[in-house]
């Protein structure tokens, strides 16, 4: 269990539990106004000064002595702040977890608030310009993206029911898009996106400066190698750079500390040679999140 | 982590010529965006624009991000129509 589980999980995953989703949250913090404020700008906060501080050159910042330290402390600080959220501008309180598809339809099924829609991922739309809806949002947030003509996809579907935000997700995933879900401010779920790196703004903090944006999935790849042939379909799959092909041997070998438990790799592998396991049963891995 | 490239580079995108200091909307065109690998570049409103008009192209602009993460490979200046992008960077 990751210390959000341990924190919110009520004796299970954190995202599993129910609580999390219910609109009694959006009405005692007055999320929609919170919530309006902070997708209206949203393309702005990057850019947005905080405490002095704004994103841009934030590698060069991180890699000053001490100075470095107190960002990414500052950073981790706000991200896992667990206080009621005040500062639209700020990413408080916004910290997720990767998850792989069992999970994430075991979240659109039971827990998941209706309204369900999905609209244009804004990482996508920040990073490249392109609009692709394959962000799915619960609860209050249809209120807010229907202000918001930028995030409703043309083509695709707005609003969905359970079954078909499930199969939406079972698409992206097989596709190779990361699942992941997240607090958006704590203590409210609200989002469950189909990740890619490098466009995806939450995932970029941790791979490419260690800030603890998101953790890693409550599972970790096992692999049995007697079945791989090397055929090395499942190398592309994985955006965490984990699995390396032995063109020699034909087999692949998996660097376990970068596996972040995501699944995508089983869907390249027509050999059944990768599974998931529970990370806090792996020895060595239980803390790794 | 960010593999590092000595010294320290620095992207210009001149607003004379893209984004809202002239009629060009980056969001149209938004080649940077597309040629960079690492996704250095970020295309935004500008601070303190609200969404009352949201296809106003002089409310948009691009701003390059995450500096440290650039490759130098220059396709950025080369795509660019307007030549509005400039690379440098001190050893």
């Amino acid at each position: 269990m990751c210390d959000l589980c341990m924190k919110h999980g009520a004796g299970g995953k954190w995202y599993l539990n129910a609580e999390h989703y219910s609109n009694q949250i959006v009405e005692k913090y007055n999320l929609r106004d919170f919530l309006m404020e902070q997708y209206k700008n949203f393309e702005q906060i990057s850019v947005r000064k905080v405490h002095g501080f704004n994103a841009v050159g934030m590698g060069y910042k991180l890699r000053i002595p001490i100075i470095g330290r107190i960002v990414k402390h500052t950073a981790e600080k706000m991200l896992h702040s667990t206080n009621p959220p005040t500062n639209p501008f700020k990413a408080e309180g916004h910290i997720g977890q990767v998850i792989p598809l069992e999970d994430a339809i075991a979240i659109l099924e039971t827990c998941a608030v209706e309204p369900i829609i999905e609209k244009n991922c804004m990482c996508r739309y920040m990073a490249r310009g392109e609009k692709e809806a394959c962000c799915i949002n619960f609860g209050v947030m249809s209120e807010i993206i229907d202000k918001l003509p930028r995030f409703i996809p043309e083509k695709d579907k707005y609003f969905l029911t359970r079954k078909q935000a499930v199969e939406r997700f079972r698409e992206h995933n097989r596709k190779g898009y990361i699942g992941t879900i997240w607090f958006g401010p704590y203590p409210y779920i609200n989002n469950l996106c189909s990740c890619a790196n490098p466009e995806c703004a939450g995932l970029r903090p941790r791979l490419d400066y260690g800030i603890k944006s998101i953790y890693k999935a409550e599972y970790i790849v096992h692999y049995h190698e007697d079945e791989c042939n090397g055929c090395g379909a499942c190398v592309k799959f994985c955006q965490f750079g984990a699995i390396e092909l032995d063109r020699v041997r034909k087999k692949i070998t998996i660097n376990l500390d970068k596996c972040f438990g995501c699944g995508l790799c089983r869907h390249a592998c027509k050999q059944n040679a990768l599974h998931m396991a529970p990370r806090d049963e792996t020895p060595g891995f239980e803390k790794d999140y | 982590m960010a593999n590092q490239i000595k010294g320290k580079t620095k992207i210009t995108i001149d607003y004379t010529r893209c984004g809202d200091g002239v009629d060009v909307d980056p969001r149209e065109c938004r080649a940077c965006l597309k040629v960079c690998k690492p996704a250095v570049f970020l295309l935004h409103e500008t601070l303190g624009a609200v969404e009352e008009n949201p296809y106003d192209p002089k409310k948009w602009r691009i701003t390059a991000l995450w500096l440290d993460l650039c490759t130098r490979c220059m396709k950025c200046v080369e795509s660019c129509p307007a030549g509005a992008v400039a690379v440098t960077w001190k050893e």
